[in-house]
């Protein structure tokens, strides 16, 4: 430890004696250094000066330059404020003088696409344009059009409205393309009447404004109306009378969802078609009776010329030949005999008569049958559907009133011709009845003489 | 000349409104009536001819009361009522089917109803009109025809077998 005490003490001694010798010299050196720095800063100094006043000169050059330039546009600003609100004025007048000019121009314009509108709705859907195609585009152009139409377009205008008013007093025969229901086209020729209806050799045709084709209707109308369409279409000179749809085709289109008679007898099903075989067979039974009965009377008839010879094709021949072969015996047992031989050509006569009046009577009983099925259908609807669409419970009823129809159209030739029958049954049978005994009577008479 | 026009105008005008079945109504009518008149003027004209023919020959007969006698009395009252009773068959059935043709056109004019119905729904009861008009003028029509039968034909009915029985009484037995 003593030591490092005394090695501590000997390092301070050494270092005092040094820095006492240092210090005499620099202080001299110290004042002449400040010296010179003195004269070097004041050199600095100066010298920035300058350059700070070099400077601040050229600031103000450019100051000045700025504010040169500020005023400059102020007094472009001014003068461009008050070029606009002159130029605004000019415009008005300018505005004024352009609609004086057009005036009552702008008006026709107006009034010519307004025109065209109403003209592209009649033109388009007339079958005029079956025959003319094409004349729709350029009233809708006019129509739809922002600028003030053209004379070109005008004219088209003008041209398309006197195309179809003159037209429309014409009957006009053309060929065009027909595009069938199958899809197909065909070329045929074909007539259009007025602006109502276009008629073919098959009938009245459609014309299909959205696709632009001429197509046959789906269902021609009743054969007497359609009909008098190829007829007329036929027809070269002179007059020939035509059914002409007014409503330019939409009384056709109703047609078309009318049913036929065919349609409505196959609505009555199994029902109808079980009366339509009744009635088959009462008219065949009938025919049968008609020509038997027939044959019969004429026979009957020429026996009664000749009662000496009887024949035996006939009833009364037959009877004839039972006095002759019992000449003998007497009127009673005559009379018996008799008797017996017309209840053996009883049955012949009226055999199959009543079975007439049977069908009659079984006819407007099946059409029942045929209604209450129909309704039973409807009420089946009902309970599936709800009673909302009078469309589905119609056509049920209409089938039920389709039997109860059929079967009266049944009954009532029936009714008819079984009276006719029964009638001349009637009168052979009393001829065989009540009048044979007696033309025998008289022969006897005239023998026993 | 006028005046038939305008009756043929309204009776077309009638049968428009009506449906076809007033043809067969006007048909039946008609058939009915050219029978009846028929009968009519057979009874007032041809009968009384022939029954006086018929008296006077069984009052110049000699035999009236043997069996023979009787057949031939029976032949000629039968001849005779064959001729009177011709046709009242077909008379009666024309009137028992007039009101079942009015019927029919009840029947059609439903279906066409129903079918406007089916097309159109029941929105415009103007459309189920003309439907409707068809079911019921051809029901009046019927049972006019009918009614106007009913009775001419029971009077017919009634002539004849009065005809009869005094064509009876008028052969006595001597």
């Amino acid at each position: 430890m003593k030591k490092v005490i005394n090695f501590v003490l000997l390092a301070a001694s050494m270092s005092a004696g040094i820095s006492a010798t240092a210090s005499a010299n620099s202080l001299d050196d110290l004042l002449k250094q400040v010296k010179n720095d003195r004269i070097s800063e004041a050199k600095l100094d100066k010298k920035r000066e300058a350059e700070f006043l070099s400077a601040r000169a050229d600031k103000q050059a450019l100051l000045a330059k700025a504010k040169k330039e500020l005023a400059n546009q102020n007094a472009r600003n001014a003068r461009l404020t008050k070029e606009y609100a002159a130029n605004e004025i000019t415009l008005a007048q300018k505005e004024v003088e352009l609609d004086n000019a057009t005036g009552t121009l702008g008006e026709m314009f107006g009034v010519s696409r307004a025109a065209a509108a109403n003209a592209y709705g009649t033109i388009s859907t007339s079958i005029v344009s079956a025959e003319y195609p094409g004349r729709g585009e350029a009233l809708n152009r006019i129509a739809n059009s922002k600028k003030i139409p053209s004379l070109p377009d005008l004219e088209e205008l003008w041209f398309a409205l006197q195309t179809e008013m003159t037209q429309s007093g014409k009957i006009s025969q053309f060929t065009t393309d027909i595009t069938n229901l199958d899809g197909s086209k065909s070329t045929e020729t074909v007539t259009r009447i007025g602006t109502f209806n276009l008629i073919s050799k098959d009938g009245f045709l459609n014309f299909n404004d959205e696709l632009g084709q001429v197509q046959p209707l789906a269902k021609q109308p009743a054969g007497y109306i359609s009909g008098t369409a190829s007829d007329f279409f036929s027809t070269t000179s002179g007059y020939a009378p035509l059914y002409v749809d007014p409503s330019r085709g939409a009384i056709l289109a109703l047609e078309t969802r009318k049913k036929t008679l065919s349609e409505f007898y196959h609505e009555g099903k199994e029902v109808g078609y079980a009366i339509t075989v009744l009635l088959i067979l009462g008219c065949l039974i009938a025919l049968e009776r008609m020509i038997v009965l027939g044959a019969m009377g004429a026979k009957i008839r020429s026996q009664e010329k000749n009662l000496e010879q009887p024949n035996e094709n006939n009833p009364l021949g037959r009877l004839l030949k039972v006095y002759h072969d019992n000449k003998a015996v007497d009127a009673e047992t005559l009379e018996l005999k008799l008797d017996e031989a017309i209840l053996r050509e009883t049955p012949k006569v009226d055999r199959g008569i009543n079975l007439i009046k049977m069908f009659a009577a079984i006819a407007p009983l099946m059409g029942l049958l045929g209604t209450v099925i129909g309704m039973i259908m409807t009420f089946q609807t009902i309970t599936l559907f709800g009673t909302g669409d009078p469309k589905i419970m119609a056509g049920n009823i209409s089938l039920a009133l389709v039997t109860t129809a059929l079967g009266l159209i049944c009954a009532l030739p029936l009714i008819l011709i079984h009276s006719i029958v029964a009638g001349r049954s009637k009168s052979l049978l009393q001829k065989l009845d009540e009048q044979s005994a007696g033309l025998i009577a008289a022969i006897a008479e005239k023998e026993s003489k | 000349m006028l005046f038939l026009i305008e009756l043929w105008e309204s009776v077309r005008s009638f049968i428009a409104t009506g449906g076809n079945v007033l043809y067969v109504v006007a048909f039946a009518l008609l058939l009915m009536w050219v029978l009846m008149v028929e009968r009519y003027w057979f009874l007032a004209s041809v009968y009384p001819k022939m029954r006086d023919d018929i008296v006077n020959r069984w009052n110049a007969r000699e035999d009236t009361t043997s069996w023979y006698a009787h057949r031939i009395r029976d032949t000629w009252i039968s001849e005779a009522t064959e001729l009177l009773e011709q046709r009242l068959l077909t008379i009666k059935t024309l009137v028992a089917m007039c009101p079942l043709i009015g019927l029919l056109g009840t029947v059609t004019g439903m279906i066409g109803v129903f079918e406007v119905m089916a097309q159109q729904g029941t929105g415009n009861p103007r459309l189920m009109a003309s439907g409707i008009s068809m079911a019921t003028i051809p029901t009046m029509a019927g049972m006019v025809a009918a009614l106007s039968g009913v009775f001419f034909s029971s009077r017919l009915d009634a002539k004849v077998k009065l005809a009869k029985a005094k064509l009876v009484d008028s052969l006595p037995h001597h």
